[in-house]
């Protein structure tokens, strides 16, 4: 239910990265996600594919990594040059 | 190009809950966040809980609904300071909401922050709210196997609250078998038995209550003597 928050703090997270990289965009981003982070995987890829839709972040894909408990984290992100 | 990102996702609700935190460290403040289902009996097990309390005790009360005012409404009787935080649709409190609203009390003055989570047992496991303790409340009414179905607050709570007892007589609730689940997601998990109707199990309750502020206060006064050695050298 929460997922849009956390869709919502990765495209942030990614808009703060590329700051670092001009002249590229954002493919891919890579989260890692525990079983008992309380994150709904089907779900936060729903949310984060509506957000990015129709938008400047746009071919931007989100996968998720399986991880141990409750992590919730970044992992990696892919450019490519524009 | 690959490159990696590192850091949690919630890093921003992180930052925030961890300046919370230092506050109510320096406060001496014991900050408790309350989690259950909807219904479940959160705000009925602290109006039990604030009736009880010495009233000279300093207490303040957050309380987070979806919509209405209702259950600050319900809280202000006793005489406490509460503030209700209407999310407008999110799920849970995030240490941002609490931030906010804690900022016109003098936190320094305060012996207990008690935080009523919005009720849900999953998104709000997910945001640290600057608290000591998670406490999970758990009525009788909602069937034994919850610690199983949702782990995630089970695992985190260090406290298990067991509400509506009053009402095993009528419903098939197996209470062992409730306890046994939780402390199979949570072996240090700890457990007491409260009705908030007829006054069961408060005792209890209030006794590790009191002994989670002793061992905050000591924390934080030896916290502060170290800083005072530190200091003086
Ligand atoms: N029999 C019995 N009923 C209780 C007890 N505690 C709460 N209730 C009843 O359960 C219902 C829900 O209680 P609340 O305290 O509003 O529950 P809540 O968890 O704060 O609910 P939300 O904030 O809406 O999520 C009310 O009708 C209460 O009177 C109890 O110990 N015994
Ligand atoms: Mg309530």
């Amino acid at each position: 239910m929460h997922e849009m928050g956390v869709a919502d703090s990765i495209l942030q997270a990614v808009d703060k990265e590329l700051l670092r990289y001009p002249g590229r965009r954002a493919v891919k981003v890579s989260v890692k996600i525990g079983n008992l982070a309380g994150v709904d995987r089907e779900s936060l890829h729903f949310c984060f594919d509506s957000m990015v839709k129709g938008t400047t972040w746009e071919p931007l894909e989100l996968d998720v990594q399986p991880a141990a408990g409750d992590e919730l984290d970044f992992s990696a992100l892919e450019l490519e040059e524009i | 190009m690959r490159v990696a990102l590192e850091g949690r996702v919630l890093s921003e609700n992180d930052r925030v809950a961890a300046r919370l935190r230092e506050g109510l460290m320096e406060s001496g403040t014991l900050s408790l966040n309350f989690i259950g289902s909807p219904g479940a009996g959160k705000t009925a097990f602290l109006e039990k809980t604030l009736e009880l309390l010495p009233h000279d005790l300093r207490i303040a009360l957050l309380t987070g609904d979806i919509q209405t005012e209702n259950d600050a409404i319900r809280l202000a009787k006793y005489g406490f300071p509460v503030k209700q935080i209407c999310t407008g649709g999110a799920c849970h409190l995030d240490a941002r909401m609490v931030e906010k609203h804690v900022a016109d009390w003098p936190l320094a003055e305060l012996d207990l922050l008690l935080i009523e989570n919005i009720g849900n047992l999953v998104c709000p496991t997910s945001y640290d709210l600057g608290e000591d303790g998670k406490v999970v409340i758990l009525s009788v009414a909602e069937g034994e196997d919850k610690p199983l179905k949702y782990p995630g607050i089970f695992r985190k709570a260090e406290l298990m609250i067991l509400t509506k007892t009053d009402l095993l007589p009528y419903v098939p609730f197996q209470l062992e078998m409730a306890k046994q689940y939780a402390r199979a997601v949570n072996p240090l998990i700890e457990i007491v038995e409260t009705s908030a109707t007829t006054g069961a199990g408060f005792g209890q309750w209030l006794a590790w209550l009191a002994s989670r502020m002793e061992t905050k206060r000591e924390c934080c006064d030896s916290a502060i003597a170290e800083v005072r050695k530190v200091m003086a050298c």
